[in-house]
């Protein structure tokens, strides 16, 4: 194994691809990352503390522990340190990676119902995080952004009664292995008494609907235009996923309707931008630019916005200078501006290809949320 | 022959020079633990290991005894420390048979009383350990013990305490002999006039390059002269003098809401929580609040005087080593910036905090709770103006631990543990942003 020292943090394993290719774990002393689509043996490990670090023998053993760890210290300054004979047990790194493709289901999954990509029930996905987050707890000796299991069990309890009664055995036994969690970690709120008592007694849930709960509670609406007179130009755009926040946009590319309109005197930008929820898009902001024209706002909860426009003075664009203007090259920004170039659509595309192919050929590392997508007649 | 005869640690080896050698920490303890047989399931993993929190609670403070024995601390051990360990945990098979008997008992009667508050494992292990020590086993009899234990735990021995301190200073007769006594104690603290580029040039060394063993030892010589240095006294007195020259302002970093430093009040309501600013009672009531794990602190009058000298003090700290701490720490802290990858740190301690901040920074982006070094959604932008001025909640933290320190006259003589210190606040005011980075995406908005 060979370690490199990068801008003071010592990094092993091979080199992954940025967001939203990488699926990351923080252990204690260490990010693990990954590249989504590679095999979990491809790992980048990066100790952010070392001395942290306190399960490294359960991956390279305890004589390759005690080997790097001494090599660390006695490092004077160089760059590289080689560990002959030292390796990552592949077995050992399988549930990490699991673990990590869990946290990027949950904020990357492409869903969209353009694509035809069914959702994931969030409910049933943070439960098995937190349930796989327990079993390798000796990772996360300190608490770590990943290590938080009451947090990701907490809001789920309504949603978990559903599956009491659920037709799948697995699912039963993960509801159950999750409440059993929250009760040791004393995880309370909204629903867990009532989650405990069913439990307890799952006839009392007879009644209740048992379907799978949809999440795509807001209605999409794409493609609809100005009502009216003719726009003055218009166009689509794609969001860039790594400019909002997750569980909001419908993930397929050239979701972004805009067109421009004269509203009395001046000009304005129609943008809508296709949700998917379950989260709403209130407050994300929207900037639209055309050569010297420019203007910006936020969407409403439905992904739609009316944008002011301004011309080079800053002034409000009067319609005429809207119709003299060439809008042949207008960008639609959805949420934040990049500082380094947005992720491109090839790897959107090839995230959408991953995802699929889960879906259509569930494996052992398969979350029970994606078994379900799979199953639904999407 | 008894279990721990059987040690795997062979201590006389054949050490070749360039040979590691050593045992890692958490294997070792992990191995011991798998010695002890069945009986303690309930404070184990699927695999069989100790689970986390068994070790955080019993075996890191109540069988090893980290704050007695600091060489079971290291990350790796010698072969001598390692059958030590192995020796300790294993004779302790039998406590720790009974302690998880116990914990069994009073999870039943958490279930059976509907606690469902409080980490279970967190809050009961240690008296678990506790009654297997002193009453060994659980017997059928012992029901009313578990619900003792169950009553003094989740009613709050803290909160008897608070209610004691707030009889006690409900005396105006009290206050004002505390008033009295702080007033003097103020007065007391002048600053001196040793100048202060020789500590400030020798924190260089303290904060500079982890590396060797040759280095280390050089590091903590200049620590112990450093902490017998008047420095951090005279800042902390100039801190509280009008016109006074200061490498800093209290107020920018956090410590205090105006410049100078004013006299803290006893009693009532403070006009900020900035540390400095604190009232004396408020001081004394978050000492009853941490002192849960440790063992009885003085009465509650005896208490009171010794914070408000204390308050009075530079920094607000009583010892010498607490108050050089702070001094290195605020050194440390103004070199922090997750976000901002164009910082030059003078110290190489603070460059590998820093360092960490931002590969922690880009946990959130991987994960999209950030996008490329800013907000992802307008909701964030406070919490990531918080993030430019990492100065204050960091020494915030520092200062509320030096405070329990120096109440539980723990030192901070030793430069490592310094320095782990002053990374571990790091650690978690870092954590805390970042959860607050997530909650803000988190908030269902609606319309």
């Amino acid at each position: 194994m060979r370690l490199i020292a990068d801008s003071g943090l010592w990094v092993a394993g091979q080199e992954t691809e940025p967001p939203p290719l990488a699926a990351v774990l923080e252990v204690s002393g260490a990010v693990l990352s990954w590249t989504i689509d590679a095999a979990p043996e491809a790992v980048q490990i990066t100790l952010t503390d070392p001395a942290r670090a306190d399960w490294m023998w359960r991956l390279l053993g305890a004589e390759g522990h005690v080997a790097l760890a001494s090599a660390l210290e006695e490092a004077a300054d160089p760059h590289t340190v080689e560990l002959a004979g030292v390796d990552i047990a592949a077995a050992s790194i399988a549930s990490l990676h699991r673990l990590a493709v869990g946290h990027w289901l949950r904020r990357w999954w492409p869903a969209s119902r353009r694509d035809g990509i069914a959702g994931l029930d969030g409910a049933l996905l943070d439960v098995e995080v937190a349930v796989l987050t327990s079993y390798g707890q000796s990772f996360f000796t300190d608490d770590t952004l990943d290590s938080d299991v009451a947090g990701l069990l907490r809001p789920h309890a309504p949603a978990l009664i559903l599956h009491v009664r659920d037709d799948d055995a697995r699912t039963r036994n993960l509801v159950r292995a999750g409440a059993e969690l929250a009760d040791d970690l004393g995880v309370d709120g909204v629903g867990w008494p009532e989650l405990f008592a069913a439990l307890d007694d799952p006839s009392m849930v007879l009644d209740l609907p048992t379907e799978r709960r949809d999440d795509y509670a807001l209605a999409a609406g794409a493609g609809e235009g100005p009502q009216g007179a003719a726009p003055i130009a218009r166009g689509v755009a794609s969001v860039h996923w790594c400019g909002v926040p997750a569980r909001i946009f419908d993930a397929a590319e050239d979701t972004v309707d805009w067109y421009v309109e004269a509203t009395g005197s001046t000009a304005v930008a129609v943008v809508h931008a296709a949700v998917i929820g379950p989260d709403p898009a209130t407050g994300v902001e929207v900037r639209v630019l055309s050569g010297t024209i420019g203007g910006s706002g936020a969407l409403d909860a439905d992904g739609r916005t009316t944008v002011p426009l301004l011309d080079p003075q800053q002034r409000p664009l009067t319609e005429s200078a809207a119709w003299d203007h060439d809008w042949t090259n207008t960008s639609v920004i959805i949420g934040a501006q990049a500082s380094q170039a947005p992720e491109s659509r090839e790897t959107r595309e090839r995230v959408r290809r991953w995802a699929r192919a889960r879906l259509e050929r569930p494996a052992d590392d398969t979350y029970l949320a994606e078994i379900a997508a799979g199953e639904s007649s999407y | 022959m008894s279990k721990f005869l059987r040690c795997p640690y062979p201590v006389q080896m054949n050490v070749t020079a360039d040979l590691a050698v050593g045992h890692p920490r958490r294997a070792v303890i992990e191995q011991a633990w798998r010695a002890i047989g069945p009986g303690v399931d309930v404070l184990s993993s699927d695999d069989g290991g100790p689970l986390s929190r068994t070790v955080k609670r019993i075996i890191d403070p109540l069988v090893l005894r980290l704050r007695a024995n600091p060489q079971y601390s290291l990350p790796v051990v010698t072969p001598e420390t390692a059958a030590a360990m192995h020796e300790l945990i294993v004779r302790s098979g039998p406590e720790l048979c009974a302690a998880a008997a116990w914990f069994e008992t009073l999870k039943l009667e958490r279930r059976r009383l509907r606690i469902r508050t409080g980490n279970a494992q967190e809050m009961y292990f240690p008296v678990c350990f506790e009654l297997a020590v002193t009453k060994g086993a659980p017997t059928p009899d012992d029901h009313q013990t578990a619900v003792a234990v169950l009553q003094d735990i989740h009613q709050g021995r803290d909160r008897i305490a608070i209610e004691v301190l707030q009889q006690y200073v409900a005396s105006p007769d009290v206050v004002a002999k505390l008033a009295d006594q702080l007033d003097r104690s103020w007065r007391d603290v002048q600053p001196g006039d040793a100048t202060t580029g020789p500590f400030m040039a020798e924190l260089g060394t303290v904060l500079g390059a982890a590396s060797n063993h040759r280095s280390s030892t050089a590091r903590q010589q200049v620590w112990t002269a450093m902490i017998a240095d008047e420095t951090p006294y005279n800042l902390g007195a100039l801190a509280r003098t009008d016109g006074a020259e200061l490498p800093w302002s209290i107020a920018e970093l956090g410590l205090s809401s105006v410049v100078p430093q004013r006299k803290p009040k006893v009693h009532g309501e403070s006009d900020s929580d900035r540390p400095l600013d604190r009232s004396v009672v408020d001081r004394v009531r978050s000492t009853l609040r941490r002192a849960l794990d440790r063992d009885a602190l003085p009465d509650i009058p005896l208490l009171c005087e010794e914070e408000v000298d204390r308050a009075a003090a530079p920094w607000g700290l009583l010892s010498e080593d607490k108050q050089a701490t702070l001094v290195a720490g605020i050194e440390v802290a103004v070199e922090l910036a997750p976000l901002d990858r164009s910082v030059a740190s003078r110290y190489a301690l603070a460059a590998q905090i820093q360092a960490r901040l931002r590969k922690e920074a880009y946990v959130l982006h991987a994960r999209r709770y950030l996008a490329e070094g800013g907000p992802i959604h307008p909701r964030q932008r406070q919490v990531i103006d918080d993030l430019a001025a990492y100065s204050q909640p960091y020494l915030n933290r520092l200062w509320a631990r030096l405070h329990g320190r120096d109440v539980w006259q723990e030192p901070c003589d030793d430069i490592d543990d310094v320095r782990s210190l002053l990374e571990g606040v790091a650690r978690s005011v870092s954590l805390d942003h970042r959860q607050r980075i997530k909650a803000m995406l988190e908030l269902r908005a609606t319309g």
